[in-house]
């Protein structure tokens, strides 16, 4: 076995997938049998059941396409199976992401004579949850013990901080993918690699760029030849697979070449059997593929002025993804952004460097454990396993048993370096300062000592600290919260919050739970999104309990602790407990990408045809020109969304995912502009707010709190000016929630809400708990009685109807 | 007083990490892996923190997301002027008198009780 650590870095691709592995000083890229870097993300399954991956499956793609299957990561985590008619089966995205994933781990095992027990894998940014899980899936599948996914932004500036010395200041990564693009602003400071922010497009990759040619070439057909195709017709389905990869290699050919011909004999579309040959020129190529491009450059651009800077201030772009090779791609980059692309950087490995020196810096050595067990004193031990600090802390801890112990303890490095001589204190605890050699790995050796000055033999009794840089946490991509039944979102976690985390709040049931009934149930929709309405997140995953589940029947109000918990690689565990009864539930029910039937998206581009109607008459009406221009991009956007649900009727599941995050994008910029038109009203609120709450403020708060008063008013003022509704909106929250802590001091606070409460009493969901309730108050207030009244007045607000409506645009939740 | 106000005050990340608003970024990445490390080994000195507002319970996460604070510039720039604040006014004043509510009907105009209107 290899006596270097080995770290293992997977790409799992949707075209292509890499491996590397980091031996804590170099990088190694794991070879194919075929000798290249690349292994296709297809898998073939034959009549027998045999599996073949690779390069060699992508030949069959031609020769047997029904049998044979690409492009899967794009359907990870929505539960759709896909047939294999030869062998009678069907395998889930994951189960072929694992048939990859285990011909990387046999070429890893040819190179390097071990098979990896660990390994990092890389994900897109904004993967979702259902997408992360799957992933993770997978890899056990495939026969890895433990796995960790990290972003792939992360992982291919991980690699390129690595490779570039003295690199400083803040740059970018533009990953095209096959199926996903992701922007990253990055800074590198004092050896610290810090993600400033995200942004991308989940279903924009080279695909995409495939299908602009591919229609072109059909259109070209269609005139030449008079014959009708059109993508969308599921008879041409196999003839278009063979019609993609004839496109796809001319579009190779033309990052070299000026002109060269789609050639396919005898091609089966449908009906008509065609010689292809079409002529495509690489100005054919820039100019069905600009909008494309543009619509990338346009997420960076939004990216750097969310973070208030201009591309001008970008020290460099790393490159990521096969499609960045295309010369129209890096010529417009250039021509936009004027930026230098960085040199010297491989876009199709660089995810699978960066992924395997992650798994150094997690500590996450892909060898077996060994046969041999050391013998010694056992000794946790916690140390950063990668860091750009030249002088980190070792901690330990002797682990509770019998037997000789140490009493001091020293740790000496490969060269002979050895640090101080600390004690065990009181714990049986040491913390101790190392100087560690920069650029490489440095290999400690623990030794210990006896009360009498013996030494002791300690277990583990060596480790190592590789020199190199210090990744943050990786961020959360996507805010995640709780729907209301409201239809407002509790958020647990926001975007960008350092992972893992853990967090938990107390909720109360909208309605009766009864014990025994199936159907009596209790949901808790978990979401992810950026909006503070439910209905415009994704539904990630749902907690559900059920009546005959509970040990007691529970009245509405009842309260539920429920707590969300993610790893880091984002991965998510939820706990649901009764508070009344302690009863415990952790099963998520749902952990899938919701599914999308063409009849149901189609509804949804009727609904959303009719909203644009409605607000571009009036912003005719009210003069508003740049609505009418977002409106006008709205529509171009709507006929992508049409084009992709004509796809799915089709047959293929992953147009359908696409038009359904489409609606549901075009949905948050139509709200945004009905939001917009309403600025005028928001920003009287705004004035009203601050007018209100100052007042409050300045008798009721803290100096601190007054100090986050100015702070958030100056905030208002800002978003005011810039006519940002997301931002005064966010910043009135802060201006209300300061004012309201402030009310809720104020002697007549509680007194006052109670009398409104009551005033609702006929509306409540237990008339008889309510009008008890109103009478105590009523008592309390009596006698001046202000904890009973306060006690009270949150009683009956528990006892409030749900709106139905909200509730059912709040994914049906039951909780408040 | 409404979660999160004096969170935001008792978790100052520069308390949670028992630092001085001084520190360097060197000098917050060490102390910050140093006190991961301890919690992790769950080291009896680490579990607990104090800021101008008492003795809190420190968590790993609780760790992780003031490192993530620091870590931003311009997210660091507040909490240096909030910890930099002298302990004695960091305590929230007590009412003297009840003065007169300008406008009551506000915090549940404002989203605030069991419904909102208007």
């Amino acid at each position: 076995m290899s006596e270097k650590s080995l770290f293992l870095g997977i790409d799992l691709g949707t075209t292509n997938s890499a491996a590397a592995v980091f031996d804590g000083t170099q990088v190694h890229l794991v070879r194919t049998p075929q000798g290249t870097t690349l292994t296709p993300s297809i898998v073939r399954l034959d009549a027998k059941g045999s599996v073949t991956v690779g390069a060699k499956a992508r030949r069959l793609l031609d020769l047997d396409p029904d049998n044979t299957r690409g492009e899967f990561k794009r359907l990870m985590g929505t539960g759709q199976a896909l047939d294999f008619p030869a062998a009678k089966r069907q395998l889930k995205p994951e189960q072929l992401a694992a048939e990859v994933l285990k011909s990387l781990r046999a070429d890893v095992q040819e190179q390097f004579g071990l098979a990896p027990a660990r390994a990092v894998i890389s994900v897109p940014a904004l993967f979702e949850l259902p997408q992360s899980s799957a992933t993770s899936e997978a890899a056990r599948l495939a026969g890895f013990e433990r796995v960790e996914l990290i972003q792939e932004p992360i992982a291919s500036a991980l690699a390129a901080g690595w490779t570039t010395h003295n690199a400083a200041g803040s740059w970018m990564v533009f990953d095209l993918g096959g199926g996903t693009f992701d922007a990253s602003l990055l800074e590198t400071r004092d050896g610290l690699l810090r993600v400033i922010g995200h942004d991308g497009d989940n279903f924009l990759g080279g695909r995409d760029f495939d299908h602009v040619l591919v229609d072109f070439v059909l259109e070209t057909l269609s005139a030449t030849q008079g014959v009708r195709l059109a993508r969308a017709d599921p008879a041409l389905a196999a003839g278009l697979r063979k019609l993609k990869l004839a496109v796809e290699d001319a579009k190779i050919e033309l990052t070299r070449e000026k002109a060269t011909s789609v050639l396919v004999p005898a091609l089966q579309l449908g009906a008509h059997v065609l010689d292809v040959d079409v002529t495509l020129t690489r100005d054919d190529v820039t100019r069905l593929c600009t909008p494309l491009v543009d619509r990338s450059i346009a997420v960076c651009v939004r990216l750097l002025r969310h973070h208030g800077l201009d591309p001008g201030q970008l020290s460099r772009l790393v490159l990521v993804g096969g499609p960045t090779v295309m010369p129209v791609l890096r010529q417009r980059l250039q021509d936009l952004l004027g930026v230098t692309l960085a040199d010297g950087l491989d876009p199709m490995t660089l995810v699978a460097q960066g992924a395997a020196l992650y798994a150094a810096s997690a500590g996450l050595d892909a060898r077996p454990a060994p046969k041999l067990e050391e013998q010694g004193r056992r000794i946790w031990l916690q140390y950063p396993a990668m860091t750009s600090d030249l002088s980190p802390h070792v901690v330990g801890r002797l682990v509770e048993e019998p037997g000789p112990k140490p009493v001091s303890i020293q740790l000496e490095r490969h060269d002979g370096w050895k640090s101080a001589e600390a004690p065990f204190n009181e714990e049986g605890a040491f913390v101790l300062a190392v100087d560690v050699e920069p650029r490489k790995p440095n290999e400690f050796t623990l030794r210990g000592k006896t009360a009498d000055g013996k030494a002791i033999a300690l277990k583990p009794s060596k480790f190592s600290i590789v020199q190199g840089l210090t990744l943050n946490d990786p961020p959360l991509s996507r805010t995640l919260g709780v729907a209301m039944a409201n239809d407002r979102v509790n958020t647990y976690f926001e975007r960008g919050a350092p992972l893992p985390a853990r967090r938990t709040f107390r909720h109360e049931t909208v309605e009766a739970l009864v014990k025994g009934q199936q159907e009596s149930v209790l949901r808790i929709p978990i979401v992810q999104g950026e909006y503070d309405h439910a209905h415009l997140c994704r539904l990630v995953g749902a907690l559900e309990v059920r009546g005959d589940q509970l040990d007691a029947t529970l009245p509405a109000g009842s309260q539920v602790e429920l707590t969300l918990e993610l790893d880091r690689g984002g991965r998510l565990s939820a706990r649901a407990m009764i508070v009344s009864t302690t009863q415990v539930f952790e099963e998520i029910a749902q952990l899938l990408v919701p599914e999308a039937t063409p009849e149901a998206l189609h509804g949804g581009l009727q609904a959303t045809r009719d909203r644009v109607t409605q607000l571009r008459t009036a912003a005719f009406r009210h003069g508003l020109t740049r609505h009418i221009e977002q409106l006008g991009q709205v529509e171009q956007t709507l006929g992508e969304v049409e084009r992709d649900i004509g796809a799915a009727r089709g047959g293929d599941t992953d147009a359908a995912q696409k038009a359904k995050r489409g609606l549901l994008e075009i949905d948050a910029t139509l709200d945004q502009l009905d939001g917009d038109s309403k600025f005028p009203e928001l920003e009287e609120e705004a004035v009203s707010a601050v007018s209100w709450a100052s007042s409050l403020v300045s008798r009721f708060a803290s100096p601190q709190e007054q100090r986050l008063f100015d702070e958030a008013v100056a905030g208002v003022e800002k978003a005011r000016r810039a006519r940002q509704v997301h931002e005064l909106q966010r910043r009135l929250r802060q201006v209300r929630q300061l004012g309201n802590a402030a009310y809720y001091r104020h002697p007549d606070a509680w007194p006052e809400q109670f009398e409104h409460a009551a005033s609702n009493l006929s509306s409540m969901t237990d008339l008889p708990k309510a009008e008890k309730l109103v009478a105590d108050g009523r008592a309390a207030m009596a006698r001046g009685d202000t904890t009973t009244i306060k006690r009270v007045t949150e009683q009956l607000w528990r006892l409030a109807p749900a709106d139905a409506r909200e509730r059912q645009q709040g994914h049906n939740s039951s909780l408040r | 007083m409404v979660p999160g106000l004096f969170e935001r005050i008792a978790q100052n990340p520069f308390y949670v990490l028992g630092l001085a608003p001084t520190a360097s970024r060197t000098e917050l990445e060490r102390e910050g892996s140093k006190l991961l490390s301890m919690l992790q080994l769950g080291f009896k000195d680490a579990l607990t923190y104090r800021s101008p507002l008492g003795e809190h319970p420190r968590t790993e996460e609780a760790v992780r997301a003031a490192m993530a604070e620091l870590r931003d510039p311009k997210r660091r720039l507040v909490h240096e002027l909030l910890a930099a604040l002298p302990a004695s006014q960091t305590v929230p004043a007590a009412p003297q008198a009840a003065p007169e509510l300008k406008w009551p009907r506000a915090p549940r105009v404002f989203g605030y009780g069991p419904k909102r209107e208007g």
